[in-house]
């Protein structure tokens, strides 16, 4: 018996030396890749706060500024309106946002709850668009927007991708997991179909909607081509297109560029720590399309 | 009740944008890819003259050169590796959320700014030819030899989409019952034997998932060789999209630059229906 016990004591410990040794190797793993990872980001922190006088570049490299100074960041908000393409990034994220999470549920509702007369046609439509990549329809949209006079204009950054097959998908799929009891209920007690909509089954399937407004902040936050084809005015550019455009009158000056990205980065930065759970399942769901 | 007419109601204006923004643009595209037009003179039909202009063309013999190999660098990369990281951060252990997240976040950078981070990487006097010289290499051109411009894009596209890919693999990797690692563990397996005999079977259709998700975007790519390389040096970057913008927005040969986002899409069309093939006849 206590022969025993002294074996399955001495068997746990080899065990939790096993586990030690084992967690040590992940963490070194972990490591190591989380530095592969961030290391762009934190060279380019330290370069946006090194002095003029101080060599960027350096074998070894210098991650620690020896002169730190804040100097670059003034530069770079006195050369860039910095303020106003911040803005125009806030406005065309905000409607890139909105839109989708609009159109996409007000499409999907009726094909999730509904019958009617050319809903199998229509749902055939939706799964043909999602073939077809946006990188081939690119021309005639842009032609398209020309022809309504959306050119310059942030309508016509945001209208292409203010409704998505895909948005669609997932609402849908969301709105077919409500059970029928909710609407027979909500008839009873004398509801519309627009209020039944909007104050029954849109709160209903918060979770999506969040998942897809996040989708669609990454997107819209990010976006880059539409703005470059569309806007000529810098006027009118989002942060993404005011660096790009004026990366080339910065290129000589590495302090300056790095503090450029650092100013681009830390908004996504604030966001994605604030809202990370959702980004994750943001990333989860749209996994489940396959 | 819901009525007939409801239906449309909540339809009509999601459907005008889809015709508007999706259908219509995708029979223009097939339209326009038969016609000379350049937006200064009036459109005319060629029949398949931009068709034969293309597979003669040696710039587009490139492009298509390019993007299969631009799309061999990464997608086997982002097939496998995500899956060991998958296995490495699925694990109860502190701090392995801030792990995860932290190997996320390069998704979620913009491709302008991405860009500008990796520029400085790829600098001849900097980060990256330094890792080199640590194991006596000598420093590389990266970004301005034709030879390493394509594989340095690769790496920054593998850099961006680990994290993205770990956690569409880790969802997967939940999902899998504990029991099936404990009967495994009964009959005395190691954690290799595990990973190949319970991880990697639950994990095919995810497998399947993100090989013809990473195809799709590495085909598709051109707004990293857009703003990393123009399409340079020498035309080694530029995939058949980045020939499509060029041709479509800078030569304005909108008919031509259809006709080879055409040739594009049977190109993907085809490699999905071959990659359907090869997972369902596995089953």
């Amino acid at each position: 018996m206590t022969a025993h016990a002294a074996q399955v004591e001495k068997r746990k410990q080899r065990m939790g030396k096993r586990t030690i040794i084992s967690r040590i190797i992940s963490y070194i793993l972990l490591t190591i890749v989380a530095f592969i990872t961030i290391i762009p980001f934190i060279w380019t922190l330290s370069t946006s706060f090194k002095g003029q006088n101080e060599p960027v570049y350096s074998f070894p490299p210098n991650f620690i500024p020896q002169n730190f100074t804040f100097e670059n960041y003034i530069s770079v908000w006195t050369t860039l309106p910095i303020p106003l393409y911040l803005w125009n990034s806030v406005i065309l994220t905000f409607f890139g946002v909105l839109l989708p999470l609009i159109f996409c549920s007000l499409a999907a509702y009726p094909l999730a709850r509904m019958e009617f007369k050319g809903k199998n046609l229509i749902f055939l439509i939706i799964v043909a668009t999602m073939m077809i990549p946006g990188e081939v329809t690119m021309i005639p949209v842009y032609l398209i927007i020309q022809k309504l006079g959306l050119m310059e204009s942030f309508a016509g950054v945001i209208l292409p991708g203010a409704v998505s097959a895909f948005g669609i998908f997932l609402m849908r799929q969301a709105f077919f997991a409500i059970p029928k009891e909710v609407e027979e209920s909500a008839f009873m007690d004398g509801a519309t179909v627009l209020q039944l909509f909007s104050m029954i089954m849109l709160p209903m399937v918060r979770p999506m909607l969040v998942t897809l407004g996040i989708l669609s902040f990454i997107g819209a936050w990010n976006s880059f081509l539409w703005p470059l084809l569309i806007l000529t005015d810098p006027n009118k550019y989002p942060l993404t297109l005011g660096l790009y455009k004026l990366q080339g009158t910065f290129t000589s000056n590495t302090r300056l560029v790095a503090a450029g990205a650092v100013i681009a980065l830390v908004p996504i930065l604030i966001v994605f720590s604030s809202m990370q759970k959702y980004f994750v399942e943001g990333a989860y769901s749209s996994a489940v399309k396959g | 009740m819901y009525k007939e007419r409801h239906a449309w109601y909540f339809l009509t204006i999601p459907a005008i944008l889809l015709l508007t923004f999706s259908l219509i643009p995708a029979a223009w595209a097939l339209f326009l890819s038969f016609t000379n037009y350049n937006v200064f003179q009036p459109l005319q039909f060629v029949g398949l003259e931009n068709f034969q202009r293309a597979f003669t063309n040696e710039l587009f013999g490139k492009a298509i050169f390019n993007t299969f190999y631009y799309w061999i660098l990464v997608t086997p990369a982002l097939v496998v590796l995500p899956i060991l990281l998958a296995v490495l951060v699925n694990q109860k252990i502190p701090l392995i959320n801030f792990f995860q997240l932290t190997y996320y976040f390069p998704f979620l950078v913009s491709v302008v700014v991405t860009a500008l981070l990796w520029k400085m990487m790829f600098r001849q006097d900097g980060i990256m030819n330094y890792f080199l010289s640590l194991f006596g290499i000598e420093p590389v051109g990266w970004l301005t030899s034709s030879s390493t411009a394509m594989p340095s894009i690769g790496l920054i596209t593998i850099w961006q989409g680990l994290g993205y890919y770990m956690l569409i693999y880790l969802a997967g990797l939940q999902a899998i019952p504990k029991s099936l690692y404990e009967a495994a563990e009964i009959d005395g397996a190691g954690f290799w034997k595990k990973q190949f005999h319970v991880t990697f079977p639950m994990l095919r259709p995810i497998i399947f998932f993100v090989t013809i998700v990473s195809t799709l975007s590495a085909f598709k790519e051109f707004t990293l060789m857009l703003v990393m390389t123009d399409g340079g040096p020498l035309y080694a970057t530029t995939t058949v999209v980045y020939l499509v913008f060029l041709e479509a927005f800078e030569y304005l040969n909108m008919g031509y630059a259809s006709a080879i986002s055409f040739i594009l899409f049977v190109i993907i069309l085809i490699i999905t229906l071959i990659n359907r093939r090869v997972f369902e006849r596995d089953d």
